[in-house]
C-alpha cells in the first residue's frame, strides 16, 4: 500500500473535497477538533508525508508554492465563543473573517481583521493585518491565546483568554505569522475593540497636507489618497467637515504578481517614489507597508527595489504570483534560533518546510 | 584565573563587586525572596555585556540581568551561583525619531525619563507601571510591564519594535525591525516578558505614542463595589475605551485616606477612577457619557478634573496605594492576577474570604478595565509563620482566579514566585513546548536559569 493509501485508510473519516485553489496532488483532510488534527499530523509524521494547512488560500503566496502530500483544511474548525462584556472572542481557525466580523458587528464590536482575507486561522498564520492597524496595532497584538497542533502532533495551548497575561513565553505571537511552519492553529482567542460611533472616509489629493487625529488608516493607491477616521461624531465633524459615511476602502491590488514593500514609516513616500511607472501600489502611511502589483515580471527592477528597501532596514516580500526571485530576501540575523524552534516544533520537517526566510 | 579577576580585567575593579554588602543589596528585587549572587557587575556597553557573558560561560556560571529591582515576582533572585548583570549604567536614549515615533534606548533608561524626554515631540512611552519613576525600560521589557494606561494602549509588547539580545553564549542578535512585519518568526515578542531567561537585552527600539489632545479625569464613589464593577462593564459595552479605568475597594480607600488625608469618600464600597482622553472636540462629551453611566449605576459622588493639577489630585490617591499599604506594616505582598473582566467582583469576594480565613489584612486596587487584580496584604514577616501564611493564602487566591478563567500574572511576571504554580494553567505538554523555546534561545541554559518554568522532575 502506498503512503497515501494508508492515510486514506487510517483517516478515512476526515477525508474532504479539495479546497478551491489548493494543491491537488495529494489528499485533503478536514479535522473538526484539535485531537483529530493531532491524529493527522502523527500519521503524516509516521509516513513521512508533507502537510500544508489551508484556510481560504488568500495568503498562500508567501514563501513560494508548496506541493504537499496532505492538505490540512480548517473548514471544519468552526466554534465561536463571543464574550462581548470581556471584549474577547474565541474562534475556530476555519471561521471566516466575514462571518465573524458580521456577528461581532451586531454588538458594535470588531476583531480588526484584514479587509481582504478569508479565515481567522489564515489571518493569524499569515500574520496579516487590517489597514486599521494604524490605530489598533497589528493582528498579533490582538492574539491573546491559541491552540497549536505541532508538527509532531502535540496539542499545545499558548496563554489564554484574558486581555492581560504574562504567564509564560508568548507562544501566540510566536505562532502568529509562522505560516503554519510550527504546526496547525486550531483555535484563537482575540481581543476586540468597540466600533467607533462614527466612521467616515475622506478622499484627498495631497496626503501630507492633512492634520488628522489618530486616524484608522491613511492610504494612497496609485496617487490617490484615502483617510478613514473613526471616533466621536464631534471629533469627526471638527476634523473632516466634508466626508463620506463609513469606511470606503480603495480597491485592492489584484495583479497576478504582487509583493509587499515594508519600510520604516517615514520612508513610505520615498518608497512610492521608487516604484516604476505602470506598476500599481497601495501604501499605508504611518505603517510603512506598501502592496505593489505588476503585470509583467521585471526581475531586475524588483531586485533593485529590494536592495534599497533592505538598505534602510526594511524588506521586500513576494505575496503572490511568484516572480522568479527569492521570496523573502536577506534572512534575519536570528536564523539559528529560528531553526532550533522550527526543529523542536516540527522535528520531521513535514510542515511546509522551506517556506520561511532562510529556507527554514 | 578566578571569575572575579577575569571580570575585573574587562570592567575594572570599580564596576565589579563581590563584597557581602553589594551581594546583599543586589540579591533581591521588590518581592519577598532573597538570593546571593556570586558577583555583581555594572557594564556600560553591549561589548562589555558580551565580554561578561563570555567570561561567565567560560567559568560555567549563569548570568542574570537586573534593572532597578522593582520586580515583584523574584525574577532576578539567583537560585545558585550567578553573575548579576546590573544594567542601570546603560541608561542612554540613543536616538529619537519623532517622525516615525520611535526611539532606540538602552535598557537602563528609567521609564518616566523616556516620556519626559519625548514630551517636547508630543510623544510618550505608553506603558506606565506604578514603578515608572524608578523602573527601567529593560525591566519593563523583561516583565512585559503594564500599568493603568495600558487599557487603551496595550502592555509593553505592543510598544517594543525590536530588541538587541546578548544570548547566553555571548552572541549579539537583533530581533524585530523599525519596518512593519519583520520577516521570519517573531522572536522579539518572545523576548518581551521572558524575564531575562533568553538572554540580556542591551538595546530596545520602542514605539512612541502621540500624547492625547485633551484628558479628563473622573473619580466616582459607589456604595457597593458591585455597582462600580457594573459601571465598568457598561462603559465598555457603551463602546468607550477610556485611557484608564481603575477601581479601588473600600479597604484600600480607607488605607489611602489614613495615609494621605486627601478627603477620599471612605464610606464608599468602591471607587472608580477614569481618564477619558483623545480629541479636544469630543473629550467633554465622552466624559459626560461616562458620568451618566456612573450615575445610572448609583454613584453617590463624582469629582471631575479638566486641568493637570486637579487631575493629579484625583490620581494621587491611586498612586499612593503602595505607600499607604507599606506604612501599615513592615512588609507587604502585592499579588497580580488577571481574570475575565466580568468575573472581577465574584473573584474579589472569594479573595477576601481567603484573606479572612488566614487572618490577613488585605486591600485591593484593580486595573478594572483589564480585569487585572492587585490584592495587597500587609504583614510582619518577623512574626513566625506569617510569611508562610501569606504565601499559602496567595496560592489559594491564584487558584480561585484560574478557576474563573484567569491567569497567574497580568503584568508582573512569573519569576521564581509563581514558577511552581505554572501547572495550574498549563499541561505538561504546554510546558514542554515552552522549554523548547527557552532551549532554542539558550541551549546552554546560562540566562537566568530556574525561572518561569517548573524544574523538570528527574
Amino acid at each position: 500500500m502506498t503512503s497515501l493509501a494508508v492515510v486514506r485508510k487510517r483517516l478515512g473519516g476526515l477525508m474532504a473535497e479539495p479546497a478551491p485553489g489548493a494543491p491537488t496532488g495529494g489528499v485533503t483532510v478536514a479535522p473538526s477538533t484539535a485531537e483529530e488534527a493531532a491524529d493527522v499530523l502523527r500519521t503524516a509524521g509516521e509516513l513521512g508525508l508533507t502537510v500544508l494547512p489551508w484556510g481560504g488560500g488568500t495568503h498562500q503566496g508567501y514563501g513560494g508554492r508548496v506541493e504537499p502530500a496532505i492538505v490540512l483544511s480548517t473548514r471544519n474548525l468552526l466554534g465561536v465563543d463571543w464574550q462581548p462584556d470581556d471584549l474577547t472572542v474565541t474562534v475556530g481557525a476555519g471561521v471566516t473573517v466575514a462571518d465573524l466580523e458580521d456577528r461581532l458587528g451586531t454588538g458594535g464590536q470588531t476583531a480588526v481583521l484584514p479587509e481582504q482575507a478569508a479565515t481567522v486561522g489564515g489571518v493569524v498564520a499569515a500574520g496579516v493585518s487590517s489597514y486599521r492597524r494604524l490605530r489598533y496595532g497589528p493582528t498579533r497584538d490582538r492574539v491573546l491565546g491559541l491552540t497549536l497542533v505541532t508538527g509532531d502532533g502535540r496539542i499545545v495551548k499558548g496563554r489564554g483568554k484574558v486581555v492581560k497575561n504574562v504567564a509564560g513565553y508568548d507562544l501566540p505571537r510566536l505562532v502568529t505569522g509562522a505560516l503554519g511552519r510550527l504546526g496547525l492553529i486550531t483555535e484563537v482567542t482575540l481581543k476586540l475593540w468597540p466600533v467607533p460611533a462614527s466612521i467616515v472616509t475622506v478622499q484627498v489629493d495631497q496626503l501630507e497636507s492633512g492634520d488628522w487625529y489618530r486616524p484608522l488608516a491613511v492610504l494612497e493607491r496609485d496617487g490617490h489618497g484615502t483617510v478613514v477616521l473613526g471616533g466621536h461624531p464631534d471629533a469627526i465633524r471638527s476634523d473632516a467637515p466634508t466626508h463620506a459615511r463609513g469606511a470606503v476602502w480603495p480597491a485592492p491590488i489584484t495583479d497576478a504578481v504582487r509583493f509587499e514593500v515594508r519600510v520604516p514609516a517615514r520612508h513610505t513616500r520615498a518608497a512610492i517614489g521608487r516604484i516604476p511607472d505602470g506598476w500599481h501600489y497601495l501604501a499605508q502611511f504611518g505603517v510603512g507597508a506598501i502592496t505593489v502589483g505588476m503585470d509583467t515580471t521585471d526581475v531586475d527592477a524588483v531586485l533593485e527595489l529590494r536592495r534599497w528597501t533592505e538598505s534602510i532596514g526594511g524588506s521586500l516580500v513576494v505575496a503572490a504570483g511568484g516572480p522568479p526571485i527569492e521570496p523573502w530576501g536577506t534572512p534575519p540575523p536570528s536564523l539559528g534560533i529560528q531553526q532550533r524552534i522550527v526543529d523542536a516544533f516540527d522535528p520531521q520537517g513535514i510542515m511546509a518546510a522551506g517556506r520561511l526566510p532562510g529556507g527554514l | 584565573m578566578s571569575l572575579v579577576t577575569d571580570l575585573e580585567g574587562v570592567l575594572g575593579r570599580e564596576r565589579v563587586f563581590s563584597d557581602p554588602l553589594r551581594r546583599h543589596i543586589y540579591g533581591k528585587d521588590s518581592g519577598v525572596k532573597r538570593g546571593d549572587p556570586t558577583v555583581v557587575v555594572l557594564p556600560e556597553s553591549t561589548d562589555e555585556v558580551v565580554a561578561v557573558v563570555r567570561i561567565a560561560a567560560r567559568h560555567d556560571i549563569p548570568v542574570i540581568p537586573r534593572g532597578a529591582g522593582t520586580g515583584l515576582a523574584s525574577g532576578i533572585i539567583p537560585i545558585g551561583p550567578a553573575v548579576m548583570v546590573v544594567l542601570t549604567k546603560m541608561n542612554h536614549i540613543i536616538e529619537i525619531d519623532a517622525e516615525s515615533a520611535t526611539a532606540w534606548v538602552e535598557p537602563g533608561v528609567v521609564n518616566v525619563d523616556l516620556s519626559t524626554t519625548t514630551a517636547s515631540f508630543g510623544l510618550h512611552f505608553a506603558p506606565d507601571p506604578s514603578s515608572q519613576t524608578v523602573s527601567t525600560i529593560g525591566g519593563n521589557v523583561a516583565t512585559g510591564a503594564g500599568g493603568p494606561h495600558c487599557l487603551a494602549e496595550g502592555t509593553t509588547v505592543g510598544h517594543v519594535l525590536a530588541v538587541e539580545l546578548v544570548t547566553g553564549d555571548g552572541d549579539v542578535v537583533v530581533m524585530g525591525s523599525e519596518a512593519p512585519d519583520p520577516i521570519g518568526l517573531d522572536l522579539r515578542a518572545v523576548v518581551v516578558g521572558s524575564e531575562g531567561t533568553l538572554g540580556i537585552v542591551t538595546k530596545v527600539l520602542v514605539k512612541l505614542t502621540p500624547n492625547p489632545q485633551a484628558i479628563r479625569t473622573a473619580l466616582a464613589a459607589f456604595e457597593r463595589i458591585d455597582d462600580a464593577a457594573a459601571a465598568v462593564s457598561e462603559i465598555i459595552a457603551h463602546g468607550i475605551v477610556p485611557a484608564a479605568l481603575e477601581m479601588i475597594d473600600h479597604e484600600m480607600a480607607v488605607a489611602i485616606e489614613n495615609f494621605l488625608h486627601a478627603g477620599l469618600p471612605t464610606q464608599a464600597g468602591g471607587l472608580l477612577l477614569t481618564d477619558v482622553s483623545g480629541h479636544a472636540a469630543s473629550v467633554d462629551a465622552e466624559l459626560d457619557a461616562v458620568e451618566q453611566i456612573m450615575r445610572d449605576n448609583d454613584a453617590f459622588e463624582i469629582r471631575t478634573a479638566t486641568d493637570e493639577k486637579l487631575r493629579a489630585d484625583l490620581w494621587r490617591g491611586r498612586k499612593s496605594a503602595f505607600g499607604a499599604v507599606a506604612q501599615m506594616a513592615p512588609d507587604y505582598y502585592l499579588q497580580d492576577t488577571a481574570v475575565p473582566r466580568t468575573r472581577l467582583v465574584e473573584v474579589t469576594g472569594q479573595v477576601y474570604e481567603i484573606a479572612h480565613r488566614y487572618g490577613l489584612k488585605m486591600m485591593n486596587v484593580f486595573h478594572a478595565g483589564d480585569g487585572n487584580l492587585h490584592p495587597m496584604m500587609a504583614f510582619d514577616a518577623s512574626e513566625k509563620g506569617t510569611l508562610e501564611r501569606v504565601e499559602r493564602a496567595s496560592e489559594e487566591m491564584l487558584k480561585v482566579c484560574v478557576d474563573a478563567g484567569g491567569t497567574l500574572s497580568g503584568e508582573h511576571g512569573i519569576g521564581l514566585e509563581k514558577r511552581d504554580l505554572m501547572p495550574l494553567i498549563y499541561t505538561d505538554v504546554d510546558l514542554h513546548a515552552q522549554r523548547q523555546v527557552k532551549a532554542a534561545f539558550d541551549p546552554s541554559n546560562r540566562a537566568n536559569p530556574g525561572k518561569i518554568l517548573p524544574l523538570e522532575r528527574p
